[in-house]
């Protein structure tokens, strides 16, 4: 036990100490006297109401995109790119999906933006993607952005399941006289759906909690509670409540624990036939 | 045979998606970091600018002194810890496991905020506050990484080796643990490293200044200035997990051979 002490201070201190501070001061008044006050204008239709649906709008658009893209890249990718082309694949997954932050921003908007090379180019076939509603800066453009880390974080989280299949597997049911698309019915996908359902709630929540990449892109243009937060500290919104930023702080919190929850629970039922 | 009829289309789909989703925005950026004044011909002007830029060589070196002393800290803190969990404390393993998940699961705007509420004057006096909590950060892939690799080696024989010869506990971690987990040791180096350097969200919730807030603020006065300092960082990113690549692997190969 001794020999553990440094981590369990550290991590007591650093970690579990703030999260109790927070969630402490959330249900504090601004007489310090106890209170629920924070958490009214979360729950009642205004703007931070309004942030929590963006918010989960945002992370469950980027969530669908993201496991579907990923689950195909990352079959194509356990079927066909074997040895050291796999490899390189993986490494590259991994730096992408580790991506996020103000550099993705900038990038996009070099290439999507108003001035853009690919804006400019679609332009050139004919196709004016700012002729509509679309900027780099709104929902759409933020949700174009996260797909460059969600996707190949799909991938790392998922290829280890599809690699899982045992070909053995395959080959009983086509010799019991299942047709390939009968084996993907009955066999293949409920196999992989545990996995799949616990890889979109881990992107649902990674979408959720990011900051940066909206933060520089859009400069409080799509209100997402991130993003809220980070005002309410800058000192850039004033609200009559003090503490109305730690509500909120929390309330991120019980969404990204409901998603990590269902992450777990999805990893346990994955791993029910793995190990057999 | 439907195989080989599927094979092709699935894989050109795979390749044009792929192209259009990371290889048309970083080859955008590229080009246009390497534009001239206003806009027009192809020069070094923005990477010039951005070298001569107010704040550019502080802000860069304090992140990279503050990525350093959380790799290190990381280090500190984490050897002993996984090495002692893995020999002896078994039981306390999932409990640890918890809390090295948890800032997955703690929303990192969140995190900041309680640590503006619940540390002391002195430390959120000092940048270097940032350190702790880009361990912490860091302690999801940190945990992995050196885990996977005690797990390849022989422990418990190496230890009672190592002590039955007259070895210090101290002298075992250094000369005898370390060398032989040295690719998970690598690895959680340079990605506590990767991590700090490019973190921005409680740098910026607590009002500090490194190397990407400070991008954020040129940004506003340059922004292909800015575009340039991104591929700058992402070139950067993209070398430096390469080398943890490249360099757990060779470490995996020499712990094979060693066994």
């Amino acid at each position: 036990m001794l020999p553990l002490l440094p981590f369990f201070i550290f991590t007591a201190f650093f970690l579990i100490w703030p999260v109790i501070a927070v969630t402490l001061r959330s249900f504090k008044g601004n007489k310090n006297e106890w209170t629920l006050a924070n958490y009214r204008p979360i729950l009642h239709k205004g703007p931070y109401f309004h942030a929590f649906v963006t918010s989960l709008k945002l992370s469950i658009t980027t969530a669908v995109i993201g496991s579907i893209l990923g689950a195909f890249f990352a079959y194509i990718i356990v079927k066909y790119a074997r040895g050291k082309f796999g490899a390189v694949i993986d490494s590259i997954s991994a730096v992408f999906a580790n991506s996020g932050g103000v550099p993705l921003a900038f990038m996009f908007v070099a290439a999507f933006g108003t001035e853009g090379i690919v804006t400019k180019l679609l332009k050139d076939f004919g196709w004016d993607i700012y002729a509509g509603h679309f900027t780099i800066f709104s929902f759409t453009g933020v949700v174009l952005v996260y797909s460059f880390f969600q996707v190949p974080l799909m991938v790392l989280v998922f290829k280890p399941a599809i690699a899982g299949l045992r070909h053995e597997w395959e080959e009983a049911s086509i010799n019991l006289g299942a047709s390939p698309f009968t084996y993907w019915r009955r066999v293949g996908i409920p196999l992989l759906v545990p996995s799949f359902v616990g890889a979109f709630f881990l992107l649902f929540a990674g979408g959720f909690s990011a900051y940066a990449t909206a933060r520089a892109l859009t400069v409080g243009t799509v209100p997402l509670v991130p993003i809220i937060i980070g005002t309410l500290v800058d000192g850039n919104v004033i609200s009559d409540q003090a503490n109305l930023g730690d509500a909120l702080a929390v309330g991120m919190i019980l969404v990204a624990t409901v998603a990590m929850a269902g992450y777990i629970w999805a990893g346990r039922r994955a791993a029910r036939w793995r190990q057999s | 045979m439907r195989k080989f009829t599927l094979k092709w289309p699935l894989i050109t789909t795979a390749s044009l998606l792929a192209t259009f989703i990371f290889l048309v925005p970083l080859y955008g950026a590229t080009l246009f970091s390497f534009k001239g004044n206003g806009g027009k011909g192809h020069s070094w002007v923005n990477y010039q600018w951005l070298i001569h830029a107010d704040g550019f060589y502080p802000s860069l070196f304090t992140s990279l002194k503050l990525a350093v002393l959380a790799a290190a800290l990381n280090l500190l803190l984490m050897v002993p810890t996984m090495v002692y969990l893995n020999l002896k404390g078994q039981r306390f393993k999932s409990l640890v496991d918890f809390l090295c998940i948890l800032p997955l699961i703690i929303p990192v705007v969140s995190l900041a905020i309680g640590a503006q509420v619940a540390m002391p004057k002195f430390l959120q006096n000092t940048q270097y506050e940032l350190v702790f909590f880009f361990v912490i950060i860091a302690l999801p892939y940190t945990y992995r990484a050196l885990d996977t690799s005690l797990q390849t080696v022989a422990l418990k024989t190496l230890v009672e080796a190592s002590r039955s010869l007259g070895a210090s506990w101290t002298r075992t971690i250094i000369r005898v643990i370390v060398p032989a987990i040295r690719s998970g040791i690598t690895g959680a180096l340079f990605l506590t490293f990767a991590l700090s350097i490019g973190e921005y969200t409680i740098t910026s919730l607590l009002h500090w200044e490194t190397f990407p807030t400070w991008t954020v603020v040129a940004a506003q006065q340059n922004i292909l200035g800015a575009i340039a300092i991104s591929v700058f960082s992402f070139v950067g990113a993209i070398a430096l997990l390469s080398a943890i690549a490249l360099f757990s692997k060779r470490g995996s190969q020499r712990v094979e051979v060693e066994e």
